[in-house]
């Protein structure tokens, strides 16, 4: 499905201002009126943490950091609170690949229309877990044109980003193009679908060729993404692969089902684990300590993690925001991922990959077994 | 040393499987002890924390039985279910619980026989492959 090699590209200028160089070019979607609002990762005057806002004033989009390293969360469900039904108003959205894949699904969940929406999906070198991304901010005030720079920094992405291989954002109309470009004199943008041809060519840019050495670039990424993920699947599976093991791997867990809120496609109203089936009466931990001698409390954490892979592994779009959320430190996205993996393979599902392929348990005509 | 008695967890669907099990028992078909059965109103109901609590408490093997595709009392449930075990299969296996341990087979109201044989054979396989990891180690 490589789509981009046979499409034009357009380049933005950036003059060793990636950053600036995309805020002009959404601010320019705003004063032309071709958008009536921007959903776009941005800083806040407080923090270089840049947060999901809502920008629908040209003067203030030069706020807008897109390409930064950091995502405090995924921003998806930020997607969703703007997108929860037809609004008559056309809005942008800049979303890593990752983002894109969770609103897909969220879409197919029926939790959000995209009929007035304009996805620009970024390349996505991965980004930092927030303590670092504010400890490297604070020793380089431009750290968004350092990242594309500096390999060292780009070292620095999060577990779940290094193993990321879906790095290119499929579903999206407008693709931003960093990789293999050199980000400091321009960026590549790149219309995927009609909606995106539409845009792109109200705004007069200026097409260009390929970049030389784009495509290994993006080969040599994959590449070494693809390495670096299976020698992490090895070390997981090796830390998992009896459930014994897997009550190590989980032994610090609090049950604070921050991982669960931080996930962009556990999505009901009302977590099962918040209600009476999950509230015991004592008499219940009373038999079940009887049973073994011990129970350990809050009870369930096994089954929480388990039922959760049940309820979410077919549409897990690997961002890892659950293990950056997790007090207890557990990578619990490196398993995640993992049995996702599995559980998509088996299903041959690739969640976030197209509107229109139905979600593995919506459909029941093709069983798997027998 | 006592010699290793499968738990069998056995969910099955009041309609058809449940049936099969009561006419079994009726005609005097003989099956092992091992079993412990759980009437569900329809397999398309088997949620996927029902199988995963059954292995973390200790079941040494999930059976299933629903009804053949097209005999469903409730038009699809069966292949609702049928959809979504090979998916927690993939998860327990993860976990080192062998894919054998969860079965799921179509028995008829009238296939008592079936029921005996299909019973007979999965408590022989999961007596092979010996006692749950689950059994004994303390989960969390």
């Amino acid at each position: 499905m490589e789509k981009n090699s046979a499409m034009t590209v357009f380049y933005l200028k950036t003059d060793k201002n990636p950053k600036a160089g995309v805020s002009a070019f959404l601010g320019r979607m705003l004063s032309q009126s071709l958008a009536d609002a921007v959903l776009v990762s941005a800083r806040t005057p407080h923090s270089p943490l840049p947060m999901p806002a809502v920008i629908t004033d040209p003067e203030k989009i030069e706020a807008a950091d897109p390409l930064a390293p950091a995502a405090p969360f995924n921003a998806a469900r930020q997607a969703v609170s703007i997108l929860r039904h037809e609004s008559g108003r056309k809005i942008v959205l800049v979303l890593r690949p990752c983002e894109i894949r969770a609103l897909v699904e969220l879409v197919k969940l029926k939790q959000c229309v995209l009929d007035d929406a304009v996805i620009i999906g970024m390349e996505c070198r991965g980004r930092m877990e927030t303590p670092i991304y504010l400890e490297k901010a604070a020793e380089n005030p431009d750290l968004t044109a350092a990242f594309y720079r500096d390999p060292g920094l780009q070292d620095a992405v999060c577990a779940s980003c290094r193993i990321c291989t879906r790095f290119l954002p499929q579903a999206a109309d407008i693709a931003i193009r960093v990789i293999g470009e050199p980000t400091d004199e321009r960026i590549g943008i790149v219309p995927q679908t009609p909606a995106g041809q539409d845009l792109v060519g109200r705004l007069g840019l200026s097409e260009g060729p390929d970049s030389p050495g784009r495509e290994d670039a993006v080969a040599n990424m994959r590449d070494l993404r693809e390495q670096e993920r299976e020698r992490a699947f090895q070390e997981t599976a090796g830390k998992t692969d009896t459930i014994e093991k897997f009550q190590k791997y989980v032994a610090q867990c609090l049950n604070c089902y921050n991982c669960r809120v931080a996930c962009p496609v556990c999505y009901c109203r009302e977590c099962v684990f918040l209600t009476d089936v999950f509230a015991h009466d004592p008499q219940v931990l009373m038999r079940r300590a009887a049973k073994k001698g011990m129970i350990k409390l809050p009870a369930d954490t096994t089954m929480f993690h388990l039922t959760r892979m049940a309820h979410m592994a077919h549409a897990c779009v690997a961002c890892g925001h659950c293990s950056s959320v997790c007090p207890s430190h557990i990578p619990v996205a490196d398993i995640f991922i993992k049995v996702g993996n599995e559980v998509q393979k088996r299903y041959g599902y690739e969640p976030g990959r197209d509107l229109e392929e139905p979600m593995p348990l919506m459909v029941y005509d093709k069983p798997v077994v027998e | 040393m006592s010699a290793f008695e499968p738990k069998i967890i056995a969910m099955v669907c009041n309609w058809c499987t449940y049936t099969a099990a009561d006419l079994a028992g009726t005609s005097r078909l003989m099956y092992p002890h091992n079993v412990r059965i759980i009437r569900l109103m329809c397999t398309g109901m088997l949620d996927a924390k029902y199988v995963l609590k059954a292995f973390l408490e200790g079941a040494d093997g999930v059976f299933i039985g629903g009804c053949h595709p097209g005999d469903c009392h409730y038009i699809n449930g069966n292949l609702k279910a049928a959809r979504r075990i090979p998916g927690i299969a993939a998860i327990l296996e993860q976990f080192g619980f062998s894919s054998e341990r969860l079965e799921l087979k179509w028995i008829g109201a009238s296939e008592g026989p079936e029921f005996q044989e299909h019973i007979t054979r999965f408590v022989e396989t999961i007596r092979a492959l010996g006692p749950s990891q689950a059994a004994t180690a303390m989960i969390l």
